[in-house]
């Protein structure tokens, strides 16, 4: 009797690690919009993590060597390419787990012009500004991210491709409904040209038609007499009536801007945590505030 | 029987010379040939365990010995470098994986292998004491080095320039030791290993300092334009990566062009191997893809072709000395020509002078033999690290 109880009670353990715990694929990420991919596309089948600080730009953030470990034993870890989040070079991770998400469309990324270039011994000229790296603001190019994720967990857990592609077909619908909602907005706006507090809207400017020329501004300081400065500079070569921010900007930046004419409107880019939204609820709105 | 054993015993050590000599000459012609079968199959056994855990090696074209004695066993002679784009495009295959190896530097007289961390899972590489890799400008040490050099986690090892010629060229990479390697009785215990991109810094490809742009010395500055500032030797470059300069080190150029000196490629199945030796078996490809154990079974071929001639010489020099010692113990005989004629008249029979002479020589031979075991023991027990010092590195 003791025997069949234990016996019970081992297939029990077999069928519950099977279904809940030694399936499911640990997967690491280098920002939010990845994590949301394959959160979606995986669904109960892997177990996403991005570890950087919820107060901290991914794309600048260096881990310490007890995450990257972590990052290390992951089973597969998704990069967004486009040479965002620098530390990759840094550090050392397993290349065969690696995925860079956006390498089908690399030909297509947009690279810094005008960079200041240096040269010492006998090296030839060269710049430390590479390419621009928000990649996912195009949301066609995020689809084809997406597809590459979906791709890799195929691969990884052929067992579950029914799930992955289903779940897949159902974020790229959402991902490609905002890209029209994005290309509708923006044809019906009489005016294109905008600002940007920073330079990271390249991908949305080139996708959707906007002409969009960025300051440094952080939404959550107001900014010197220098930077107004420059900004009055800007307006008479590029006369826009709006500026994006890519976080709730200061009262007094907004009526200052709104005094010259520039009206406030946020496009988070979300590249960390959306304050507990999710990534499409969040370009959602963001598509819905350009007008 | 025992008076027999006490006269001999007391002739062979009254002389002390003839014997030792006599025993030095037979434990040679013993200890020889069992030595040299030793070493030879402890050489086959090394190299044979680390080519068949290997199953592709792709490198430039040219010695396919060169190629898989620095991948496998990070031999001095460095076969011609390729570059990065050679590992991917076996991604790219997608019929195998690979796995790129930087086998160039050295640190204090042992090999700076840069790798990527899939190394340690393919060898099964553990870690004894400390962590792994993770940051760049870390090394993690072979059993070996860290024994001899007495390094432990948290030390520092310098890496060596290539000729000590090499006044102007790249600054030596002061590396921090983060963890030693489980003994893994391959060459591993013998290499230095860090991150690819620690072993292109050390080549100088990466390298950290100021921003130039926001140079707080304006000494360095040889010329500024617009688009360009030029340093002059004055700039600084970091020695040591810590984390506070880490952010400042940097790579130029495309990645895929960076050097390494071979490829380990793991095919996903034998049939994705066999596709991928084909299609580096062309003549306009600049790769060769080699199957490690076929080159090492040439060149144990190779061995024992030489070992069965130095058998033939052994065996002539273990016949000659036969010769002698017989020679020796006839002229013995002469020599003592008295003694022999004394036991005679002490009443002893021809069959007591045989069997004296015979219990002599049974020493000499027994002696000779517990030698011979001895050395052979010892042999077999140094007979790894020995292989590893003569023959493979």
């Amino acid at each position: 009797m003791e025997l069949r109880k234990t016996a019970w009670a081992f297939s029990l353990f077999l069928y519950c690690t099977a279904v809940f715990g030694l399936d499911t694929l640990s997967v690491y990420t280098v920002n939010y919009p990845l994590k949301y991919f394959a959160e979606r596309i995986g669904a109960e089948h892997v177990e996403v993590s991005f570890p950087a600080p919820a107060d901290i730009d991914p794309a600048f953030w260096l881990p310490d060597a007890e995450t990257i470990i972590q990052y290390q034993q992951a089973d597969l870890i998704l990069l967004n390419g486009a040479d965002y989040a620098r530390w990759i070079d840094k550090v050392s991770l397993p290349r065969l787990r690696l995925v860079n998400t956006s390498r089908v469309f690399q030909e297509h990324y947009l690279t810094v012009a005008n960079a200041t270039t240096h040269s010492h011994g006998l090296e030839g000229e060269h710049s430390h500004v590479g390419t621009f790296f928000t990649t996912w603001l195009d949301f066609s190019q995020a689809a084809q991210q997406a597809r590459v994720i979906a791709d890799a967990l195929v691969r990884a857990r052929p067992a579950h491709r029914a799930s992955f592609e289903k779940n897949y077909a159902a974020l790229e619908k959402g991902l490609l409904t905002i890209d029209r909602r994005l290309q509708s907005k923006v044809e019906a706006m009489s005016e294109r040209r905008l600002f940007a507090s920073h330079p990271i809207y390249q991908y949305l400017a080139r996708r959707y038609g906007l002409d969009i020329k960025s300051v440094l501004w952080e939404p959550d300081e107001l900014p010197s007499e220098e930077q107004w400065a420059l900004l009055g500079r800007m307006l008479s070569s590029h006369p826009a009536a709006t500026m994006i921010w890519e976080g709730p900007p200061l009262q007094a930046s907004i009526d200052r801007l709104r005094a010259l004419g520039v009206e406030s409107i946020v496009f988070e880019p979300c590249a960390n945590a959306c304050n507990g939204q999710d990534f499409l609820s969040v370009m959602r709105r963001n598509a819905e505030t350009l007008n | 029987m025992i008076e027999t054993l006490y006269v001999a015993w007391r002739y062979v050590t009254y002389n002390k010379i003839k014997t030792v000599t006599l025993v030095a000459c037979v434990t040679l012609i013993g200890v020889l040939p069992l030595a040299l079968q030793l070493f030879l199959n402890e050489s086959a056994r090394q190299l044979l365990s680390r080519a068949e855990s290997t199953p592709l090696v792709m490198g430039a074209k040219g010695s396919s010995l060169d190629l898989a004695m620095n991948t496998l066993y990070f031999d001095d002679e460095v076969p011609e470098l390729i570059s990065m784009a050679a590992a991917e495009e076996i991604t790219q295959s997608d019929l195998a994986a690979p796995i790129p190896v930087y086998a160039r530097f050295q640190a204090r007289g042992f090999p700076i292998v840069g790798t990527s961390f899939d190394y340690f899972d393919v060898r099964g590489l553990e870690i004894e004491q400390g962590r792994s890799l993770a940051l760049l400008g870390e090394c993690v040490l072979g059993a070996t080095v860290a024994e001899r050099l007495g390094l432990k986690p948290g030390d520092s090892l310098v890496s060596s320039p290539e000729t000590v010629f090499d006044i102007a060229g790249i600054y030596p990479l002061k590396m921090k030791v983060v963890g030693v390697l489980q003994r893994a009785y391959t060459s591993d215990d013998l290499a230095v290993f860090v991150d690819l991109k620690s072993a292109w810094v050390i080549q100088g490809l990466g390298h950290g300092h100021e921003d130039l742009a926001r140079a707080k010395d304006p000494s360095v500055i040889l010329d500024r334009s617009d688009r360009n500032v030029i340093a002059n030797a004055k700039l600084v470059q970091y020695t040591e990566i810590t984390e506070s300069n880490l952010d400042d080190f940097h790579f130029h150029g495309d990645p895929e062009a960076y050097p390494v000196s071979a490829v380990i490629v793991i095919p996903h199945d034998v049939k994705s191997g066999t596709i991928l030796r084909g299609r580096y078996v062309e003549q306009d490809t600049s790769y060769q893809m080699i199957t490690p154990k076929e080159v090492i079974d040439g060149l144990l071929a190779n061995i024992f072709r030489i070992k069965n001639v130095l058998d033939a010489v052994i065996f002539i020099v273990g016949l000659a000395t036969v010769l002698a010692i017989t020679l020796v113990f006839t002229l013995s005989l002469r020599l003592r020509q008295r003694e022999i004629h004394t036991i005679f008249k002490l009443g002893c029979s021809r069959l007591t002078m045989v069997r004296l002479l015979g219990t002599e020589i049974l020493i000499i031979l027994l002696t000779s033999a517990a030698l011979c075991g001895a050395l052979v023991v010892v042999v077999n027990y140094y007979s790894h690290d020995l292989v590893r010092v003569l023959f493979i590195r």
